[in-house]
């Protein structure tokens, strides 16, 4: 077998110059939250290191991942990151139809035995002997199994591979299942969403593709650095819901204000996710500042708490600082009220925070 | 003469979900083909039982393409169960982004998923190879980079009037979520100025309005510009106008439905005359899918899977009939149906056709964008509210870019108390009804050739592409 790669060889063929390749690193350092420092050991570990094959695989899903994936906003990455993966196998986008697909899948197995990354998109249904996602004439969950098998690490994209998401809703008719419950020996990295944004799809495979390991994880195995936030934390609107202004109707006054949407059912309060910072569509906008609560998208069973548009409560159960890591994923219930308890929370803070500033 | 009788080709990349095509040979040639959707979700299930705005949020995720063409479907039964249709100004903004997402995914089909296959090694030694593959090579092709960019792009209006894509929130019964203000109009417009320039650089190579004026076939081949171009040189070459004909009949439930009227217009071709559509005469026949039950209108149908999964049945999709026969459904139909002339001259054709009148589509469909654009008034109300009743029953009839999308919603004491949906490709890639009448694709690829040794026949790969078809919406 000939030695494989590096990621600089594989930029430098198609034909990706080297300023543009610096200014990966640098873009790539920024994403992740990295010091300027960290540019030129990038750029050192691109070169000398050989690249890490992908395999893309889809299950029972949407394609949204794919979608959001290739409009990332950040073209060099999202190039190269897809130049990269191409080269190995992805069902959505490869050149290849039919036979000649299956065996070049079966080929980057074998080829990259225990070095490829596994990125599913979806997730197997287990009922009736997983016959509800047939991919080449065999369940989904073998060929899922097969290629995990050997594999160095699980991608598991989106809400489909990380928890289920809509297919796995009541009464789950396919036995839905999340990635992470079929396959137990292998290290998970879950990018919940639905789909994820973009530029957290590229960050967190641009980080495992250059370092060569996984980011750090929050106790859900999310990447902290996209994760550990909640949207109500970072929400432009939050100075509404502080000040108790709320939308109440969808035609009213106060929505056409831009004022919270707490009581229209917002899950900000409780979703941990990047939206309200990089924002969707190459950071145009995100749910809800196009006017429509947030529906926790990216946190487990978001699909059947009872109603999209209930509001939720027992925020005032999170304390004031508390990270995704010390609540795990709270439930939402519809009783209403807390509100309050939470706005004045809010208010000691900032008054606790001007005392430290003085 | 082909000494394989039998062929099974999938699954099929480039094509959005699962798919699969059992073909019956002789002489070279397809003789008989079967359709089989291998994947589903079960959604109508899940939605019985649930608050009817769940399916607001639910439906959409049936599919990562058309997303936007799911959640107007479902906000459309919602709104004819309520009786509360949305605002003029909300409609027109629904219209918009819809319409945003349909003309993504004609640009996405031609560049990423139909064009690609030409650049197979088998048409080598053709004139137009070379510029085939430089291109519309896979990943590669210039073409291919140039649409992703573009429709990023113009999903821009997406991100500021839906919030984000794929599977937005912001389209309800009642209008939509977001009054676009003063800067957000000039946005829109900017945006589609921008897409204009690039449809007319590189997709169309001259003017949206004189392709538009194109009124038949022969004045079709003799446009040159663009990559448009490129694929007629190709169709003329390789006789795509012949390949996988269709039988001529059309249906279009009318798509962007606003308060003077369709953008395209409703109705069902037949026998070279556009007629009405007769909503009572569609049902969904369960004889050849792995479903229980039997035939039945949509407000009366289930999906009940049937676990044994018999020998006589050969897919999930249900075979859905229009008066008793299976209709096509897509921009092509819609064309037709709207009667614009150079579509009406293609109809019954093959491959050639249904790919021109997604162009003719994507064409003519900016120019509606930018008009909706123009005539945003932002001091207008775009939304409107009303409870929804304990009991009722609604149809929600809307053209995705893939053809006519249907969801049937009944509320029983406040809860959904059953959901039927018959997406696009359920109606082209339907199987065989109780008296073994063959689906649209099913039709389309008989006749199609099959040269020696070749195990995913190009011409199929045609054929099934110029549906452009979305499988997952399919069974959902």
């Amino acid at each position: 077998m000939s030695q494989i790669e590096t990621f600089y060889d594989v930029m430098r063929r198609q034909g990706i110059t080297r300023r543009s390749f610096m200014k990966y690193c640098s873009l790539t350092a920024a994403a992740l939250g990295l010091g300027p420092s960290f540019v030129p050991k990038i750029a050192h570990a691109m070169e000398t290191k050989p690249r890490t094959p992908v395999i893309w695989v889809h299950g029972l899903e949407c394609t949204c991942c794919s979608e959001s994936f290739i409009r990332s906003a950040h073209p060099l990455a999202k190039d190269v990151v897809l130049s990269m993966i191409s080269l190995d196998y992805d069902d959505t986008l490869m050149a290849a139809a039919g036979h000649a697909a299956e065996a070049a899948f079966e080929d980057t197995i074998a080829k990259y035995k225990g070095n490829y990354i596994l990125a599913v998109e979806g997730n197997p249904p287990l009922n009736e002997d997983g016959m509800f996602c047939i991919t080449g004439g065999k369940p989904f969950v073998e060929k899922l199994r097969h290629a995990a098998k050997d594999a160095k690490a699980i991608i598991s994209w989106g809400a489909c591979a990380s928890y289920g998401c809509v297919q796995a809703a009541a009464p789950n008719p396919t036995q839905a299942t999340p990635v992470h419950k079929v396959i137990t020996d292998k290290p998970i990295i879950k990018v919940p969403g639905c789909p994820p944004i973009a530029e957290v799809m590229t960050g967190v495979i641009t980080y495992m593709l250059t370092f060569d390991r996984m980011p750090e994880l929050d106790r859900q195995g999310r990447p902290a650095m996209f994760y550990s936030q909640r949207i109500h934390d970072k929400c432009y609107r939050r100075p509404h819901f502080d000040a108790g202004q709320f939308v109440e109707q969808w035609d009213d006054d106060a929505a056409r204000k831009g004022y919270c949407l707490y009581k229209m059912g917002c899950k900000g309060p409780t979703t941990y996710n990047a939206c309200s910072t990089v924002r969707w569509n190459e950071g145009v906008s995100f749910p809800i500042q196009s006017g429509h609560g947030c529906i926790g998208c990216s946190e487990d069973g978001f699909w059947d708490q009872n109603g999209f548009y209930e509001r939720v409560t027992g925020i005032k159960q999170f304390g004031i600082e508390a990270t995704a890591d010390q609540i795990g994923f709270a439930t939402t219930a519809v009783v209403g009220g807390a509100v309050a308890v939470h706005a004045a929370a809010s208010a000691l803070k900032r008054a606790q925070k001007k005392n430290e500033e003085a | 003469m082909s000494d394989t009788p039998r062929l099974v080709v999938g699954p099929f990349n480039r094509v959005e979900g699962d798919l699969e095509v059992q073909l019956d040979l002789a002489d070279g040639k397809v003789v008989s083909a079967q359709v089989n959707a291998p994947l589903y979700r079960g959604f109508e299930r899940m939605l019985e039982g649930r608050a009817p705005s769940d399916a607001l949020t639910l439906t959409p995720r049936i599919c990562g393409i058309c997303s936007i063409s799911q959640s107007a479907a479902a906000a459309r039964a919602l709104a004819a169960a309520t009786g509360v249709m949305p605002t003029p100004q909300g409609a027109a903004m629904a219209a918009l982004i819809h319409a945003v997402e349909n003309a993504s995914d004609h640009l996405f089909h031609f560049n990423l998923f139909f064009m690609p296959d030409f650049t197979r090694p088998c048409y080598a030694g053709r004139g137009w190879y070379e510029r085939a593959v430089d291109r519309f090579a896979a990943i590669n092709g210039a073409a291919g980079r140039a649409a992703i960019a573009a429709r990023t792009d113009l999903m821009h209006i997406l991100g500021l009037m839906a919030g984000k894509w794929p599977h937005t929130l912001a389209l309800q019964p009642g209008g939509v979520t977001r009054a676009p203000g003063p800067r957000d109009k000039l946005r829109i417009e900017t945006a589609l100025r921008q897409f204009r320039k690039y449809l007319e650089r590189d997709v169309f190579g001259g003017a949206l309005e004189d392709f538009c004026a194109l009124d038949s076939p022969a004045a079709l081949m003799g446009w040159t510009g663009g990559d448009v171009g490129l694929f007629l040189e190709i169709a003329a070459d390789t006789d795509l106008a012949a390949m996988g004909r269709g039988a001529g009949r059309y249906l279009s439930f009318g798509a962007y439905e606003l308060a003077e009227g369709h953008g395209f217009a409703p109705g069902l071709w037949r026998a070279g005359r556009r007629g009405p559509v007769d909503q009572a005469a569609i049902i969904e026949d369960p004889s050849h899918a792995w479903m229980l039950g039997g035939a039945a209108h949509p407000f009366k149908g289930q999906t009940t899977p049937d676990e044994t999964m018999r020998e006589t049945a050969y897919t999930w999709c249900k075979a859905p009939r229009l008066g008793g026969e299976p209709v096509e459904v897509g921009a092509l139909a819609r064309q037709i149906v709207d009667g614009h002339p150079l579509a009406v001259a293609l109809a019954g054709g093959g491959v050639l056709a249904r790919v021109a009148g997604r162009l003719l589509e994507l064409a003519r469909t900016q120019i509606l964008m930018e008009h909706w654009a123009r005539e945003i008034d932002t001091e207008a109300v775009f939304m409107r509210t009303a409870a929804l009743p304990e009991t009722a029953s609604g149809a929600g009839l809307v053209e995705a870019a893939r053809g006519a999308l249907g969801h049937w919603v009944r509320i029983e004491g406040g809860k959904i108390a059953s959901y039927q949906i018959i997406a696009p490709t359920t109606w082209n890639f339907s199987p065989r009804d109780a008296q073994g009448v063959p689906g649209p694709l099913e039709t389309a690829l008989v006749g199609a050739p099959v040269a020696e040794g070749e195990d995913t026949p190009v011409a199929v790969q045609h054929i099934v592409r110029s549906f452009d078809p979305c499988m997952v919406c399919t069974v959902h």
